[in-house]
């Protein structure tokens, strides 16, 4: 269980830092894109870049999110409830959105080897962008791996408390 | 089964599993919308178009704003402005009967225009405003109150996240937002402001007076924060002369905010560090809660339940005014169980499209569910501002950071109130952008 959650914060700070790199390039290459429009003319693709820069940082942080409680979640009732269903519902919660997230994750993956397959390349910088889909299976799959730390986590704490 | 009624199941089923559950909100509307899907159509289809919707909503250039903006907001909440802010408030109002309430709300109006967080707002505001009220032996009522739903400004005046989320998903122009915005704002401001002083008018032993400041003073406390406040007028005016798109904006005020912290020598490395993994964490939540209403959407969309409800409210025998007020009933007692961004999500493809329905103005309805809603940051059972300010402020029960609370809530039903009789409040600046 601790080596679980030590790679979970490994891999969650790694991509972090990676998404938090990326951001600080958006508005950098957004600054520069304003100021060259005033003097020579639009950096070309700074908008695909944008998008495809903001898909990874997005993706990148969706662990890390995760491992910080950062989703909302409408818990007045879930508050409410005595200890063993509140851990019952925590390992049904994190079960299920754990699975949901794998398999997004594996689609994603299948869209991404569609659009390599198919040699798809972007509209105005002519490049191929399959690799940021990629990336953002990539982070889906850490929040699915989060989440199945925290399943196992609620599992293990109810089995511990029936002994 | 008909469509109407998977519909209203899939709706149903969301909510079950919002509330008894506890899934994070995103998670749920994506699993409901790609459960839901996959009946209707396939299981094929609902894998391909949970593939593609991600895909295409995390690489969405028009979302790209969101992170840009929080960036901007926890770089000023890092370096320490809003407490500027309320120091050059205290100096200038800080003298007269309940001042430093009043500098409290408006220094809570001033940060807003640069950080749309609530939680950010009222965790500082406790920090720096409530030592000077108590201090000055404020009524604890007054101050907590007067704290906590000056905070929830941060969501109203722009740039605020929930405004950008209501123009992406209502395809509605965000600069028109943010100006309408900073109308409903600013009023809502006002009124707050109003409040304290009718309250220490009524009970003059709730706000003594502060001490007086002269003129050099009040000068000499403006520097450190104005800077801030030129920024958000650069934004806001680059957005007004269409000089930069909203992602633009939000990205010259977030490089304009790292240099003027820099030069102030008000930004460690570890504040940025904290700044960059906050706005990660942040953007991400938005991001995903997003996402998951936009597979819900699509849902919705193959049942054509919204367009079903919208068709049936407009046919009901009641006044437009009546059913407006209704659909904002709904937001308040939606707002006061769940996250505002949220129930706005969930919301609006039901609600937006009634709306237009009826002949309401779009960017109006944006603005004004957006203060509606905010009404559930200050009031039980969620009311997440108030826990703030109640968790900070050790000395004071949380029943009486409440009660001072509800003092204030008869401003945000006159604000409504107002911009229901008087659309122009909201429209005026929107209009000019035409």
């Amino acid at each position: 269980m601790d080596f679980l959650i030590k790679i979970n914060k490994f891999l969650n700070k790694m991509l972090t830092l990676t998404g938090g790199a990326l951001l600080v390039g958006m508005i950098l290459l957004t600054c520069a894109n304003i100021l060259s429009r005033q003097v020579y003319g639009p950096i070309p693709g700074t908008f695909e870049l944008m998008g495809y820069a903001g898909a990874v940082v997005t993706a990148f942080a969706l662990g890390y999110t995760q491992f910080t409680n950062g989703h909302i979640s409408v818990d007045v009732l879930v508050n409410a409830y005595p200890k063993p269903l509140k851990r019952f519902i925590s390992i049904i919660n994190h079960g299920v959105c754990c699975f949901f997230f794998f398999i997004a994750s594996w689609y994603i993956v299948q869209k991404a080897l569609t659009l390599k397959n198919a040699n798809e390349i972007s509209e105005t910088l002519r490049i191929i962008y399959y690799p940021f889909i990629f990336a953002v299976a990539l982070g889906c799959l850490i929040l699915a791996l989060a989440l199945f730390t925290d399943f196992l986590k609620a599992l293990l704490v109810q089995k511990g408390s029936v002994k | 089964m008909s469509l109407t009624l998977i519909g209203i199941t899939g709706i149903l089923m969301l909510l079950f599993i919002l509330f008894v559950f506890g899934i994070p909100v995103g998670f749920a509307m994506g699993i409901v919308g790609f459960c839901g899907f996959s009946y209707v159509i396939t299981l094929d289809a609902g894998f391909n178009m949970l593939a593609s919707v991600t895909w295409d909503t995390f690489s969405s250039y028009g979302l790209t704003v969101i992170p840009l903006f929080i960036f901007m907001g926890q770089i000023a909440f890092y370096s320490g402005v809003n407490e500027k802010l309320y120091n050059a408030a205290f100096t200038w109002v800080g003298h007269i009967r309940g001042g430093i309430a009043m500098a409290t709300v408006m220094a809570c109006a001033a940060f807003a225009a640069i950080c749309g967080s609530n939680a950010a707002t009222a965790a500082t505001m406790t920090t720096v405003a409530l030592p000077q009220m108590n201090k000055y032996k404020y009524e604890p009522m007054l101050s907590t109150g007067a704290i906590a739903c000056g905070s929830t400004l941060g969501v109203v005046i722009p740039p605020s996240v929930v405004l950008i989320i209501i123009g992406l998903s209502t395809e509605q122009s965000i600069a028109k937002l943010f100006y309408g915005g900073l109308g409903a704002g600013l009023l809502l401001a006002i009124l707050l402001t109003l409040t304290v002083y009718v309250l220490c008018t009524i009970h003059p032993e709730w706000g003594p007076v502060g001490k007086k400041t002269t003129f050099k003073e009040k000068i000499k406390s403006l520097a450190g924060a104005v800077e801030m406040l030129i920024l958000f007028m650069v934004v806001m005016l680059g957005l007004y002369f269409g000089l930069f798109t909203p992602t633009e904006a939000g990205a010259i005020g977030s490089f304009f905010a790292v240099v003027i912290a820099l030069v102030q020598r008000k930004l460690s490395w570890n504040d940025f560090y904290n700044s960059i993994f906050d706005t990660l964490r942040i953007s991400c939540m938005v991001i995903v809660i997003i996402t998951g209403a936009m597979i819900f959407g699509r849902f919705l969309a193959i049942t054509r339940i919204p367009f079903d409800i919208a068709d049936w409210v407009v046919a009901l025998p009641f006044s437009k005014i009546t059913i407006m007020a209704i659909i904002f009933g709904i937001y308040i007692i939606g707002g006061a169980v769940m996250d505002a961004l949220a129930l706005l999500l969930i919301t609006i493809p039901i609600f937006f499209p009634v709306a237009m329905e009826l002949g309401y103005d779009p960017i109006w309805f944006g603005v004004t569910i957006t203060i509606v809603t905010t009404l559930g940051a200050v009031t039980p059972p969620v009311g997440a501002t108030t826990y703030v300010v109640g968790g900070m402020a050790k000395d004071v029960p949380l029943e009486k950071v409440f009660k001072g609370v509800a003092y204030f809530l008869p401003a945000y039903i006159i604000c409504v109130i107002l911009m229901m009789l008087f659309p122009k409040v909201v429209l005026f600046l929107p209009n000019l952008l035409n």
